[in-house]
């Protein structure tokens, strides 16, 4: 399908001619010589992505406000970090003592004040276009492509583990929408805290050895493709092929499963990150990436707290948080792995400025903070800023498309790449935004 | 494969004189093949409306050129055609709109590919702003421009404290809200460029929702007139909208192409209202055909029929299209063997869609008992259907199958699924006994308007009356309104229960009146998990929040005055009645769905008039079938199945291979999860184990849809916790997978000393016998030469036993086994 405005440039052609979504060009270049020729993926970075579901409280964590009035500022006090200049609540004593390896985001500002649309903005940088068939209860339910599906489609492969994973269950808008079943996460539905974590059905069963499956395997393969041509098959039956196909190099990598096994990190490196669900997903997390994961999605929970805010955060929400995603920068460091991991935390939206009468502190998508580490990006820094009240953004807004298209460049993938939907409609990558140059050498 | 390219024209020279009028438009060509670059030829042009009325409060006009192609095709040109005004001082052209400009009568050129066309224009009352009605008017511009869409102000606890009701449903309380809350701060009469709510709309003061509309545009410019004519309310002769209408109404598009959709709300007075640009539009075939806010449909590649619902201010109107496919043709035999196969072909050929044959024998007999009662055939059952030669083999083995035991297990499953059977919700008892009660309807094949009567009028203690529990499963009345009407209606009412429903024409009235027959209910706790449920008389129905008082009544039904005893009975009447339009309808959809894949619409409960059937006769012959059979539904279930529709093959032909809306072919399915585990544990001969369950209990059997089972749970066993069959689901995972590749409890299963490849190994059958067998009893057919081949080369490397097992592991994993095909 070729189609031409009236100054006869090719269409296509005139979305590729744009700078790769805000860099300079020095930058731009800067970016190649190390990650590789433009749009094939630097190999060696993968991503760490931990989504708070319900909202953060930015200015109870991030982006604190102590001379607004008290209800607005809330609970909590602010305090110094090992950076001079940046302040953080005092929920999160140990970030505070690893902000020089993170940078906080204060400006992002998207306008959808609604969940689902919220996960949907987030994990892949577009606003849904509800309507069709959108079901937020079946797995491919994205309208665009989650960025874990991206990476593991342009990201290029490393090893057997699969490329996206989730854990400890699928994330919300995880999905791998028009790229299609093969870019959807692998699910790992357990809670790595749980003493009797392990990841079902990835070892043969008692009785078949490794030759006998391999027999098993080829008699399989024989009997379901060689007989009908594999384009005959339905699209249900390919889809299922598909898992078949990555489920098999799954069950044939040591490493692989060796990965999953977090019972063999010592019992203090899993005390340093808690043994919380977001603690010991971290962990895994880093173990995944080791192993050759590109993409590690994280879930927290319930933390859309409309009532008792303060409580919440205190008692039971920020304290795991802050002690899992220090340790993990932390041990990323140690590692020498910082550089080549990228961590994220977002989430939906931030809360409202004002305390509601329970105590509690409503959606709020006009302004909210995100935090990104590692990757190469710069450190120990804060970008954009809010009003006196953490109520509007104003310095540097930054949208998820944004946010898309640094979170791809620092993985090595251009932002401006057009794919293309099942009726034709070229998309971009992501949606238009612009990398934030800020934190680019 | 179409392609388009843009070129100027020639005839552009023709119209010197209008270019000085500096004119936006230039007339373009599409070509229709790759190569060759044909010019288009009209035969002829139409322009919508044929009169151009302007002023008053239809300010702007969208245009709607349609031409007859040389080939006699009917095609939209709205934005190909070079539109100018002959008059811009009186009315201004732009974007394929009329825009009015000053009082006057003028004229429009419209020309497109030689053929031209002139349409008169009239100007009245144009300057100065017509007095604003506040319904008519600002109302859909607050929708419009998604001031109160759900996200924002029409939420209900919006931080900002400005709050309007979401659709627009309450114009009364959104005035209030603009105009006299929060001190009147939101409106300032005095200077009215300063109110409030416009600085905040356009942009001028920060706003979370941003900036919604420019301050030069004619939006903008009729809320400053509402503001300076001192926010009127409302008009003394105001009309009120009585209908919506679109052009075209139906029409056959080609692949990668645009249409332009015109939308005109028409008035109690007789005036109309050009409203394609403040309409919502809606697409129920996003990959057929895409739809965008100014009513322009494009289409890609895709074959198919789509349905534009467009939708203003409560009204809705839809535009049917359809893309047949454009190559691959060829006129075909279709013998009908009933009156589905007519309307099916008829279809077929009109959408220019080759069916597949009919399938094999082995193939037929596999997908009919899997279909109609969630079972393999057994080897034996297997050579017996293959070697029967009766000619009407298969009418005779659809009557068998319906007649067997199994038919009252499945069925009853598949409707646990819709009527909330939730252990966890009934507890024990409660789900058991509703359960059972499904299965006897089925077990005796009561007559479905006589059981779904008894259901929603039972009463009595739910620790023996199975229907009962329905009333513990949806419990308040607006549970029970949803859970009715969505279960045996197809209507899905959840929208209007706090508003207008969007899509369709039910209100809060409508939602309350069917609620308020279950007002009465009332439940008297007799025992843990046990309620006494009975009715104690009608009640009142009102709307909360507003506590307005609402006729007890069903939809488009007349009102319950005065009645004796459980208003349920009257409810009932209505449902089941033979001029119900609906729920005969849906019952039909549900079986078509059910044997065929899809449903006639989909999805299978949702029907409206935005979201109609891909072949409305069709369905409109499979419910009146049943309710002619006295609602027998295995006479209707023999009906479809007996269809040659339901019996050809699922291998495609080119013609027909991307066709997912007009049963061209069988669609292949996945076994569910019930019937899958029920299969492996079958095939291997060794049956599950449920806690607490008698060994040999088999998964459709379960009562309990909790009962704990990583199989089930990963295969997409429902929780019930919505009135449909949405909550099972076949997406594939990599999960699944590798349960069924490495499990240690399928293993088991294959290599039990009891089991099927073990007992077959020791009766010392020949290598080829036993995987006749093996095939048979997963694939309900004999291996092919290939699947004999792959089997001898595993006996030849491994012991008799494990090669066995490798086989049956190979032919479980295989796609022939997992799939209804």
């Amino acid at each position: 399908m070729r189609s031409e405005y009236c100054d006869g440039i090719d269409r296509r052609g005139f979305l590729r001619m744009g700078s790769v979504a805000g860099l300079s060009l020095a930058q731009l270049l800067r970016l190649q010589q190390t990650h590789g020729v433009e749009g094939t993926g630097k190999k060696d970075v993968s991503c760490i992505f931990i989504f708070i579901i319900g909202g953060m409280a930015h200015q109870d964590m991030w982006d604190p406000k102590p001379e607004a009035p008290a209800e607005i500022r809330g609970d909590f006090r602010p305090i110094d970090t090992k950076v001079p200049g940046i302040q953080v609540s005092d929920l999160l004593p140990r970030i505070a003592g690893v902000t020089d390896k993170l940078a906080i985001l204060r400006s992002l500002t998207h306008g959808d004040p609604d969940h689902t649309a919220g996960y949907h903005v987030m994990m892949t940088g577009q606003h849904p276009g509800f309507g069709g068939n959108f079901n937020r209860n079946v797995l491919n339910n994205n309208m665009h492509p989650s960025f874990g599906s991206m990476v593991a489609n342009l990201g290029g492969s490393s090893g057997t583990l699969p490329p996206y994973i989730s854990v400890p269950n699928f994330l919300n808008s995880g999905g791998p929408s028009f790229l299609g079943p093969s870019y959807a996460p692998f699910v790992i539905e357990a809670d790595p805290a749980a003493p009797e974590f392990s990841v079902r059905d990835i070892v043969l069963p008692e009785g078949v050895t490794s030759d006998r499956s391999l027999r098993r395997q080829t008699a399989l393969r024989a009997i379901n493709h060689l007989e009908h041509r594999v384009d005959a098959l339905s699209r249900q039956e390919r889809s299922l092929d598909t898992y078949y196909e990555k489920a098999y190099q799954l069950m044939t990598s040591a490493a692989a499963k060796q990965a999953f096994e977090i019972d063999r990190e010592s019992p203090e490196t899993r005390d340093a990150y808690g043994m919380t669900s977001v603690g010991q997903c971290c962990l895994l997390a880093r173990r995944l990436v080791e192993a050759g994961c590109r993409f590690v999605s994280i879930e927290n929970g319930h933390w859309d707290t409309h009532r008792k805010n303060s409580e919440s955060l205190r008692d039971l929400l920020v304290p795991p948080l802050d002690q899992g995603v220090s340790a993990l920068l932390n041990d990323l460091d140690e590692r020498g792995q910082l550089d080549s991991t990228l961590v994220v935390l977002t989430t939906e939206f931030g809360r409202s400025p004002r305390i509601n009468e329970m105590a509690g502190r409503d959606h709020w998508p006009q302004a909210f903070s995100i935090v990104m580490a590692g990757g190469g990006l710069k450190r120990g820094l804060t970008i954009g800023a809010t009003d006196k009240q953490a109520a509007s953004v104003i310095d540097r807004p930054i949208t998820p498309s944004d946010m898309a298209a640094t979170l791809l460049t620092a993985l090595g993938i251009n932002p401006d790449l057009t794919l293309h939907t099942p009726l034709g409609r070229p998309v971009q990558l992501a949606g238009g935004g612009r990398a934030v140059h800020e934190l680019f050498v | 494969m179409d392609s388009v390219s843009f070129v100027v024209v020639k005839s552009f020279l023709n119209h010197i004189t209008s270019a000085l009028y500096g004119l936006s438009w230039v007339c373009v060509f599409i070509v229709g093949r790759i190569a060759a670059e044909e010019p288009l030829r009209l035969h002829e042009i139409h322009v919508e409306p044929a009169l151009v009325q302007l002023g008053g409060t239809n300010r702007v006009q969208q245009l709607l050129i349609t031409g007859v192609r040389e080939d006699g095709r009917t095609i939209d040109v709205t934005h190909l055609s070079r539109i100018e005004s002959g008059d811009p001082a009186i009315a201004r052209a732009e974007g394929g709109m009329l825009f009015g400009v000053s009082d006057g009568e003028g004229t429009l050129h419209v020309s497109c590919a030689g053929q031209e066309l002139d349409v008169p224009v009239q100007v009245r009352q144009i300057s100065g702003y017509p007095p604003v009605d506040f319904a008519n008017d600002m109302l859909p511009l607050l929708s419009k421009l998604g001031c109160n869409s759900g996200g924002c102000h029409g939420k209900s606890n919006h931080a900002s404290g400005f709050k309007l009701s979401v659709f627009g449903f309450d114009p009364a309380a959104d005035f209030d809200a603009l105009v006299k809350d929060d001190r009147g701060r939101r409106v300032f009469p005095g200077s009215p460029e300063f109110s409030l709510f416009l600085r905040k709309a356009t942009g001028v003061m920060p706003h979370g929702g941003g900036r919604r509309l420019p301050i030069d545009s004619a939006d903008y410019h009729l809320m400053l007139a509402w503001v300076r004519q001192g926010t009127p309310i409302a008009q003394a002769d105001s009309p009120g909208l009585v209908r919506l209408s679109v052009s075209p109404v139906d029409r056959v598009l080609e692949a990668n192409t645009r249409q332009q959709i015109l939308a005109t709300a028409h008035y109690s007075d007789g005036s109309v209202r050009d409203v394609t640009s403040a309409a919502g539009y809606s697409t129920n075939a996003p990959l057929v055909a895409e739809v965008d806010r100014t009513g322009v449909v494009r289409t890609g590649l895709v074959p198919g029929e789509a349905v534009i619902g467009v939708h203003y201010m409560g009204q809705v109107a839809s535009v049917q299209l359809q893309l047949p496919r454009s190559s691959g043709y060829v006129p075909f035999e279709f013998p009908a063997t009933n009156a589905i196969d007519e309307l099916v072909r008829s279809k077929l050929e009109k959408i220019q869609l080759v069916p597949s044959d009919l399938a094999d024998d082995a193939t037929f007999q596999r997908r009919l008992w899997l279909d109609t009662i969630g079972t393999l055939p057994s080897p034996a059952e297997v050579r017996l259907f293959l070697a029967d030669s009766a000619v009407d083999k298969r009418a005779q083995g659809i009557d068998k199958l319906l007649e067997r035991p199994e038919y009252a297990d499945y069925w009853a499953l598949v409707w646990a699924d819709i009527l909330l059977v939730d252990r966890q919700k009934l507890g024990e008892r409660g789900a058991y006994e509703l359960h059972h009660w499904l299965r006897r309807q089925f077990a005796t094949n009561r007559r479905y308007d006589e059981w779904v009567s008894e259901l929603i009028t039972a009463t009595g203690n739910s620790g023996t009356n199975g229907p009962v529990n329905l009333f513990r499963a949806a419990e308040t009345p607006e549970e029970l309104a949803r859970t009715v009407s969505q279960a045996f209606l197809g209507v899905r009412m959840e929208c209007a229960q706090c508003h207008h429903h969007p899509f369709e024409k039910w209100s809060q009235d409508d939602f309350y009146g069917l609620a308020g027959y279950f007002n009465g209910l009332e439940r008297k706790a007799i025992a843990p998990n046990r309620v006494f449920v009975y009715h104690a008389g009608l009640k009142e129905s009102r709307i909360p929040f507003s506590n307005k008082l609402v006729a007890v009544r069903p939809l488009d039904g007349v009102a319950v005055t005065a009645f004796d005893g459980d208003p349920r009975r009257e409810l009932a009447r209505w449902l089941v009645a033979a001029d119900n339009p609906w729920f005969a309808k849906l019952a039909a959809n549900r079986l078509w769905k059910h044997f065929l894949g899809r449903g006639l619409v989909e999805p299978e409960d949702d029907l409206r008039s935005t979201n109609p059937a891909t072949n409305e006769p069709l369905l409109a012959l499979l419910s009146q079938s049943l309710i002619d059979h006295d609602f027998d539904l295995k006479a209707l279930m023999r009906f479809i199945l007996n269809s040659r529709t339901y019996q050809l093959a699922s291998a495609t032909n080119s013609s027909n291979q991307d066709d997912e809306q007009n049963f061209s072919h069988h669609y292949v399915r996945r076994l569910s999860a019930e019937v899958l585990l029920d299969a492996i544990s079958q095939a291997t001969g060794e049956p599950e184990n449920f806690p607490g369950r008698p060994r040999g209990t088999r998964a459709i059997e379960l009562w309990d849809n909790r009962l704990p089972s990583y199989f089930l749970e990963i295969f997409g066993r429902p929780e019930r916790t919505s009135p449909c069959e949405c909550g099972r689901t076949s997406e594939p995972t990599m999960s699944q997978a590798l349960h069924l590749m490495n499990a240690p409890e399928v293993e088991t299963k294959i290599s039990s000393a009891d089991g099927r490849a073990a007992q077959l190994v020791k009766s010392g059958v020949e290598t080829e016998v036993l995987v006749d067998e093996l095939c048979l009893a997963t694939l309900g057919r004999f291996p092919r030469e290939s699947e004999l081949q792959i089997a001898q080369q595993l006996f030849k490397t491994a012991p008799p036993q494990q090669a066995a097992e490798d086989f049956l592991w190979t032919l479980l994993n295989s796609y022939d086994f997992l799939f209804v095909k």
